[in-house]
């Protein structure tokens, strides 16, 4: 039993270096595993580099300069190519204002006196003043209006297009009154100054221009 | 009684041979001990070593390390990044005429087929020279590499070789320089940082240089561009940044492929933007003044002279104007027509020793302190120099600088009046910019700005104006020195000094012309007005968004303080 005793040590030993020898062997093989990639890593950033250069090389800001003489001619930006801020973009992108011959007339500032009134506007005098009054507190937007007041203040615009109030207003012409005329009313609008004093203003609803009578009235304002 | 005297008694032959074969015995397993025990010394040392490997050791199967990515020259990069000198492994294939089994008729066919250079004649020549190792092809594109591999003929070699590749071509050429066939520095920045380019702490990281690949790009083309257009043998071209001193963009031409360096024309290999010495004519009268208002010679802007039709110097030569006044003049009116009688009245004011300080100050009697090897000393007179010479010196004669120094002078005017080395290392924590002595006064160099911008908006300038951009600049136009003495009558250099944006300096743009012939688009003409100035304001157009300088129509220098001294002629 004595004997056995060394033995019994001589293999326990042997055993644990085995083992450790083992464990030894198998993070070395993990740390072989790891330089494999990590060389596997540096392979591809070899060859990244590589092409990173290849494509520098023939994409080559001479090479660049050459094509665009030969085919894009592009050319540096002059200084009235710059703007100011994105005020002075919008202005380039705002919309030609277009006259609508079909819009009814308003005045743009200041409300009529009724006392200026001519022809047969003098029953609608007093709307007309409301109207216009009631116009310029919607521009301001200085009180609370009304749940339908856009609605409201477009067809007061409407009645007012369709009853304008023009000191300098022409004696209207009898052939006027046809509709054959409506392509000619357009012309005239058309050939009206967009900074003029009056300003055409698109109502949704239609003035009540039925009349013979209000559309020459129409007319005769626009020119 | 008395005892017998010992007698010598030998001792007996057989005892004493058994005490010897004892001692001899006990000598011999002595040694033997000790042989045994250096073999287990030397056993239990490669055991140990053996476990400490096992424990320890590295895997014995590693080759290449996460350094491996380390080039073999590190790389030059522009200041955004872009690489302009990179080392890349390229193929090598050479013949070794001993090894080869083939029949060599064949092969010398073969070869003269794939390379067309020589043909099957000169190639067998070559293969019978005797020669043990013969370069067929370096840098050889992978198509031959593998045609010439299809072979199989074991006397031909194929290997990798580190190889320096410049893959923006002739962009910065001067600059980059270029390396030897060892792949050491031989020119430019490769000579420069060679050490640092090679040792293994700092090949790591790229150098980065001042310059900016897309500028350097547009200077380059828009200079190339009126070469052309004007036959003109040569240009240069220095943008400098005035606050740093950083050089921005510089350029030689003709133009020089650093690839194929060795094979290039010398002409092309010189750099005339700091080799090159000249004499750069007007655009030195900007110093002259700036000198006599800093001195207190020159009171203010509308202080006159008398510019006659010519003005005889002390030494009996004779100076006259190209746009001669006639009249008395003021200082505004001199720079913006360029008067040399002007120019030359007030360099006598300020005196010969005082511009010589001011000119050692700006650093033009020097080499220009920085990076590059490839730098030339200015051509200037022994001091003390004379009335004459100072007269002359302050119309921008009797001098030779390199178009740097030139372009130094303007930024160190203009910058404040600070001399600041001129760098092509980046500016940044690292590198920081370096320290400036002052030369010229605040007030000096804020007075100049608006003088500069009137030889633009009225004088010899005119074209250079980029429209926006507030460019202030002098034209210079000097004859050029004969190789045997003398002045070539047909021959000028042509430059073209100037600054933007004028109300607030920032970059500081010497151009240059060298023998700009005369064409239908210049009525004839050959002087910088219409030759380097058009290419300076093209330049800027061109350069100054890049910059990040947008273009004001309302902004300029303050010309109230010249405009009252110019007379409108009618």
């Amino acid at each position: 039993m004595r004997g056995f005793r060394e033995v019994g040590w001589v293999i326990a030993v042997a055993g644990t270096t085995l083992g450790c020898y083992m464990v030894n062997l198998r993070v070395a093989s993990e740390r072989a595993a790891l330089d494999e990639v990590s060389n596997r890593i540096v392979l591809a950033q070899r060859d990244i580099r590589v092409l990173q250069t290849e494509i520098g090389t023939r994409g080559r800001l001479e090479q660049l300069e050459s094509w665009n003489v030969r085919v894009l001619a592009l050319s540096a930006p002059q200084a009235h190519q710059f703007l100011e801020g994105e005020f002075q973009l919008a202005t380039l992108a705002a919309p030609q204002k277009q006259l609508d011959p079909s819009a009814p007339m308003v005045l743009a500032a200041a409300p009529a006196q009724p006392k200026a009134v001519v022809g047969g506007a003098e029953q609608g005098a007093e709307q007309e003043g409301r109207a216009a009054r009631d116009l310029l507190q919607v521009a301001s937007l200085k009180r609370e209006l009304p749940a339908s007041a856009d609605e409201k203040a477009v067809d007061k615009a409407g009645q007012a297009g369709a009853k304008p109030v023009k000191a300098e207003a022409k004696p209207a012409t009898p052939a006027a009154a046809d509709k054959k005329i409506v392509p000619e009313r357009k012309d005239k609008a058309a050939a009206t100054p967009a900074g003029a004093a009056v300003a055409a203003t698109k109502a949704k609803a239609k003035p009540k221009a039925a009349s013979p009578t209000t559309s020459t009235k129409d007319s005769k304002a626009r020119q | 009684m008395n005892a017998p005297t010992p007698a010598l008694v030998a001792r007996p032959e057989r005892l004493r041979l058994v005490g010897q074969r004892r001692q001899f015995l006990g000598i011999m397993h002595q040694r033997l001990m000790v042989g045994m025990l250096l073999f287990g010394l030397v056993i239990a040392a490669v055991l140990l070593r053996l476990i400490w490997l096992g424990l320890f050791g590295d895997h014995a199967g590693r080759q290449v390390g996460p350094s491996a990515l380390l080039p073999t020259r590190g790389d030059i990069v522009d200041r955004d990044g872009k690489p302009l000198a990179r080392t890349i492994d390229s193929w090598t294939v050479a013949l070794q005429p001993a090894k080869v089994i083939g029949d060599k008729r064949v092969l010398a066919a073969n070869l003269s087929r794939l390379m067309p250079e020589k043909d099957a004649a000169g190639w067998l020549a070559e293969i019978n020279s005797g020669k043990t190792f013969i370069y067929l092809r370096r840098r050889a594109a992978p198509r031959l590499v593998q045609a010439l591999n299809a072979l199989g003929e074991p006397g031909i070699a194929l290997s990798r070789e580190p190889d320096r590749l410049y893959p923006q071509t002739d962009l910065a050429a001067h600059i980059l320089g270029h390396t030897d066939i060892d792949g050491r520095g031989a020119s430019g920045m490769e000579r420069a940082f060679d050490d640092h380019l090679t040792d293994a702490a700092t090949r790591g990281e790229p150098l980065v240089l001042s310059i900016s690949g897309r500028i350097q790009q547009a200077l380059e083309h828009e200079l190339l561009s009126a070469k052309t257009r004007f036959n003109a043998i040569g240009a240069a071209g220095v943008l400098l940044d005035i606050r740093t001193g950083e050089i921005l963009a510089m350029t030689s031409l003709p133009q020089l492929n650093p690839n194929i360096a060795g094979n290039m024309d010398p002409e092309a290999q010189f750099n005339r933007a700091t080799l090159g010495v000249y004499e750069m004519g007007s655009t030195f009268k900007t110093f002259t003044v700036a000198m006599a208002l800093d001195t207190g010679d020159v009171k203010g802007m509308g202080q006159m002279y008398p510019c006659y039709d010519r003005l005889a110097l002390p030494g009996g030569r004779v100076i006259t104007d190209t746009h001669p006044f006639g009249r008395a003049c003021s200082v505004a009116e001199i720079m913006m027509e360029s008067s040399n009688i002007g120019t030359a009245l007030i360099a006598a004011k300020v005196g010969g020793e005082r511009q010589r300080q001011f000119l050692k100050q700006m650093g033009f009697l020097d080499r220009v302190p920085f990076q590059l090897p490839e730098r030339s000393r200015p051509l200037s007179l022994k001091a003390p120099w004379g009335e004459a010479d100072t007269m002359t010196i302050g119309f921008g004669h009797a001098m030779a600088v390199t178009p740097l120094h030139l372009a130094s002078g303007y930024a160190t005017l203009y910058n404040g009046g600070v001399y600041r080395k001129p760098t092509l290392v980046k500016v940044d924590a690292r590198h920081p910019a370096a320290p400036g002595r002052r030369v010229f006064s605040e007030q000096t160099s804020y007075k100049m700005r608006s003088l500069l911008r009137l030889v633009v908006t009225k004088g010899t300038g005119k074209k250079a104006d980029a429209v926006g951009y507030r460019v202030g600049g002098k034209t210079g136009t000097a004859e050029k020195p004969l190789p045997g003495g003398g002045y070539s009558k047909t021959d000028n250099i042509t430059s073209f000094a100037g600054v933007f944006p004028m109300d607030e300096p920032r970059y500081a743009m010497v151009v240059m012309l060298d023998a700009p012939r005369a064409t239908a688009e210049t009525y004839g003409w050959r002087t910088a007005g219409w030759n380097a100035a058009p290419t300076f304001g093209r330049v800027v157009a061109r350069i100054a968004p890049m910059l990040g300088m947008r273009p004001d129509l309302k902004r300029d220098a303050n010309m109230g303080e010249v405009l009252p001294y110019v007379r409108e002629e009618k």
